[in-house]
């Protein structure tokens, strides 16, 4: 009877162990598949800062010019791409 | 590079912000308004000088066989020769993702898949600081446990798509914020590999926000935590969400569910 039970208790551990892993394995699939690729991301190769102020006064601080982009709307954070 | 938004009726503007408008809506006597966007770009000198700006979109006198990439590049040259900087160079800049510094919190890549809006699958970013007891809902359980969506709030209220203009208050032109994040959701041990334990979040989340028309949307989310063993402190999320989201269209009188996809990643990596 032991033995038996012992025999079950490791088939449901052997059956079990692999089907949580294809469980985390799928999601970590879709997580890959959904988060952007690099170039879905080029935008953040440029040198993005949070505020024009912040922006100002690096630029003082380093010599180096400004690129900014103006939105017309209460609304819009062009870093985080929320708009 | 650097981003500003606001209202030119507001009664703070930047001074460069003041000066480009200032120019831009000038009165032409004689001539009928020119057509504008509402987004300009503009080059500034380290000192914060206007060297030169441009409508983002509306392009007067030009090529319609250019792109709106040729035009933008071809802007942004102008500026650069008026500024005196040197050809650029072809090295690739490697990239920065928003992030949190030194604290923790969770990055969330979100897109609406609207079929008719290119622009808005491109991904929209965000980076929420977290604080120690953000993380607690999420500690690990020996048995099968349910946590409200609502405690994971703070960053699962990033989960709203880019272009939200028709979810904006029609007096203010404020944004309406996402204020309901409702569903229970159940978290699962998902075995361990020796070192680390693992445990899977899942359910369905319902959204809402502080419009007054009962506008909702709902999705799926599904989670792997791992923990160090013996401790109960989550160590890393990675994940997704997938739902829909309704647009309204205002030329068809009609709304239309587009997918709406998440992925998260706690910080630090």
């Amino acid at each position: 009877m032991q033995n038996l039970l012992g025999l079950l208790f490791l088939t449901a551990v052997t059956t079990c162990l692999p089907a949580q892993d294809a469980e985390r394995n799928r999601i970590l699939e879709k997580y890959r598949a959904i988060r952007p690729t690099m170039d879905e991301l080029a935008m953040y190769r440029l040198d993005w800062e949070t505020s024009l102020s912040d922006a100002q006064k690096r630029a003082a601080a380093e010599g180096r010019p400004i690129m900014l982009i103006i939105i017309h709307a209460r609304y819009g954070d062009i870093t985080s791409g929320h708009c | 590079m650097t981003s500003w938004h606001g209202h030119r009726r507001d009664a703070s503007l930047p001074r460069v912000v003041r000066e480009v408008w200032d120019e831009k809506f000038r009165p032409q006597p004689g001539r009928p308004p020119a057509k504008q966007s509402n987004v300009d770009m503009v080059l500034l000198k380290p000192n914060g000088e206007v060297v030169h700006w441009f409508d983002a979109f509306q392009r007067s006198g030009f090529d319609p066989r250019e792109t709106l990439a040729q035009y933008t590049v071809r802007e942004i040259q102008k500026g650069s020769q008026l500024l005196g900087l040197p050809k650029a160079s072809d090295s690739v800049s490697k990239i920065k993702l928003p992030d949190v510094g030194k604290s923790s919190g969770m990055r969330v890549f979100v897109r609406l898949k609207d079929s008719r809006m290119k622009a808005y699958q491109i991904p929209v970013v965000e980076a929420v600081k977290l604080q120690p007891q953000d993380w607690l809902p999420l500690k690990w359980s020996d048995q099968e446990c349910l946590v409200d969506a609502g405690s994971l709030r703070k960053w699962l209220q990033q989960l709203y798509p880019p272009g939200i203009m028709e979810r904006t208050d029609p007096q203010t032109k404020e944004i309406f914020k996402i204020n309901t994040v409702e569903g229970i959701l159940s978290l699962v041990p998902a075995g361990s590999d020796g070192r680390q334990r693992y445990a899977v979040l899942s359910g369905v989340i319902q959204f809402g926000d502080e419009g007054a028309d009962g506008f909702h949307y709902n999705g799926q989310i599904e989670l792997v935590l791992t923990y160090t063993m013996g401790k109960p402190e989550v160590q890393a999320v990675r994940g997704v969400f997938e739902g829909t989201y309704p647009r309204f269209d205002r030329i068809h009188n009609s709304s239309y569910a587009f997918p709406l996809e998440a992925a998260f990643e706690s910080l630090p990596r």
